[in-house]
């Protein structure tokens, strides 16, 4: 009854999140000071009369409420609104991306984690930390995810999938290796060391189960970033996802697919939630 | 700790470096060459030049200048709201610090790069070079303390509940006067969340601007200049366009070692 309760409360809650998305991300962009603006109204071969209906049509339809209604019908009728760009459904833009970049991610996140679990396992375990682990990691961190997208791409080796895999293992790396330390250097697991248990059994049965919690929160800060990065990664190597979409959305201003990719995304921030102990908390509730 | 030191020696010497670069008699990073496109290293260009014949070491030490202060500054920003909502939270009446929460969650559940192209694209057509600089810092700072009002508001709970507070709760002390006790003992969180606060926003900068969303031209930003190595045959002319991107990973590199000893 508890875990139920615990349930519904966790997923009343991930519904106010995302409905304050929703209708936070519209006042954003209503509010922004450039929202009327039409790149037709600094276009010299339109009069000036043409200009000023632009204008006044803009101040029409782009009311608070007019917006936050289109957006909500558009997302009741399963269309998420017509595009301004291409003057079609939203739905009829995202869905064949969201195969794309699901598949970007989900390769990416795999090859991360692979790295950064075997590293920070190899490098945790050492007795003294070593630079030969931390600076490949340090390195990888501050070069921006554009940089190292441009830089894979001039010198003609890697992808997509292999840039969105550093920058997430260096991250990973940097926490997981923390982490497994701290786990490692346990005075049980020195003790278990010490009688010679074989480092497999350690692994799997003593390491990772006590860091599972700190590991499952990890995941879902991957994908999160994962999504912050979808966007330079896509872009710069045209891949055809909901980043380069969102990208091309902004550039031309084409607020309702912009907004619905937004929502997407919060969604799925807050869905990789649960991968953060949620289970866990329920079942102790 | 000797780490830190020569990490913040060797930045001050670069950010001096820049000064003197920048407020050199007769150096504009908006200057064009044009009968020099694309040079190579010389005595009066040392770096070389871009595509339209712009000293580009003037351009990297505008952009060193620029960057820093932006990120400073909304660093400093982000830090100081996500105080003030992290105490608010954990001081005031307990459904205040609930909604509060709500919302840290709402804006944590937006990934920073897609609130920052919402609002960059919403920016005026006219514009002007500094505004989107100011916006896009400003920006930074708006989304950018959730996460670190978060922490605060877990090391003011904590601080609520330890033993000195509780006695001064005790002994009859308002709630005004707890949170004035507490804020200073807080600064070993804040201080860390503001230099980690810097590089990330300097990374999503650059980010922003290599996607073309960033700070307009002819200011000069990390992401403008990364922008110059899409320009593959100027990749051919000279080395010298991978000069801003070095310069950036170092920069970003003595950052995160300052904040990593805070």
């Amino acid at each position: 009854m508890k875990a139920a309760a615990a349930v519904a409360r966790w997923f009343a809650r991930t519904l106010a999140i995302v409905l304050l998305a929703i209708v936070g991300s519209t006042i954003l962009v209503r509010l922004a000071p450039g929202y009327l603006s039409d790149a037709r109204e600094i276009d010299s071969r339109y009069g000036d009369a043409v200009r000023a209906e632009l204008s006044a049509e803009a101040a029409r339809s782009g009311t608070l409420t007019h917006l936050l209604s289109a957006e909500f019908l558009g997302w009741m009728r399963g269309d998420g609104g017509v595009s301004r760009q291409y003057g079609v459904p939203v739905s009829e833009l995202i869905l064949p991306r969201l195969e794309v970049t699901g598949g970007l991610m989900l390769r990416g996140l795999v090859l991360a984690w692979t790295l950064a679990l075997c590293t920070s396992l190899l490098s945790s375990a050492a007795r003294k930390p070593s630079v030969l682990w931390q600076a490949p990691a340090a390195l990888l961190l501050a070069v921006p995810t554009a940089a190292m997208a441009t830089l894979c791409l001039l010198a003609g080796y890697g992808g997509p999938v292999l840039v969105m895999a550093l920058l997430l293992s260096a991250r990973d790396f940097k926490f997981l290796h923390h982490t497994l330390r701290k786990a490692w250097f346990d005075p049980h697991l020195l003790q278990a060391r010490a009688q010679g248990i074989r480092t497999h059994r350690l692994i799997f049965g003593f390491v990772l189960p006590s860091v599972r919690s700190q590991v499952c929160a990890l995941a879902s800060l991957s994908i999160v970033t994962a999504l912050s990065a979808l966007v330079p990664v896509e872009v710069i190597f045209n891949v055809p996802g909901l980043g380069q979409l969102a990208w091309n959305a902004a550039l031309n201003r084409d607020l309702p697919v912009l907004l619905s990719v937004t929502i997407i995304v919060a969604l799925a921030v807050t869905l990789a939630g649960l991968a953060s102990d949620r289970p866990g908390e329920w079942r102790s509730a | 700790m000797r780490a830190n030191l020569a990490a913040k020696s060797l930045l001050g010497v670069l950010v001096l470096a820049a000064v003197i670069v920048v407020s050199r008699p007769g150096a504009s990073y908006s200057h064009q060459d044009r009968e020099s496109p694309l040079a190579a290293a010389s005595k009066q260009h040392p770096a070389g030049t871009d595509a339209l014949g712009r000293d580009r070491l003037v351009r990297v030490s505008a952009a060193l200048l620029l960057s820093l202060a932006g990120a400073v500054a909304a660093a400093a920003l982000t830090t100081a709201a996500a105080g003030g909502v992290g105490v608010l939270a954990a001081f005031g009446p307990e459904s205040m610090g609930w909604i509060a929460m709500l919302i840290c969650d709402v804006f944590l559940a937006l990934p920073w790069m897609f609130l920052l192209m919402i609002v960059r694209s919403a920016l005026p057509l006219s514009a002007s070079p500094m505004n989107s600089a100011v916006v896009t810092f400003l920006v930074l700072a708006a989304l950018g303390w959730p996460a670190c009002a978060r922490a605060v508001n877990k090391g003011a709970h904590n601080l609520k509940s330890s033993d000195w507070m509780l006695h001064a709760r005790a002994a009859g002390l308002r709630r005004r006067q707890l949170v004035r006790t507490a804020v200073p003992n807080l600064l070993p969180v804040l201080l860390p969340q503001f230099l980690i606060s810097i590089p990330a926003f300097v990374i999503a900068e650059a980010n922003l601007g290599a996607i073309g969303l960033g700070i307009g031209e002819p200011l000069p930003s990390w992401g403008g200049m990364l922008l110059e190595l899409d320009n593959s045959p100027m990749l051919f002319e000279t080395r010298w366009v991978y000069f801003p991107i070095a310069l950036l990973i170092i920069v970003l590199l003595l950052l995160e070692a300052i904040a990593m000893e805070a």
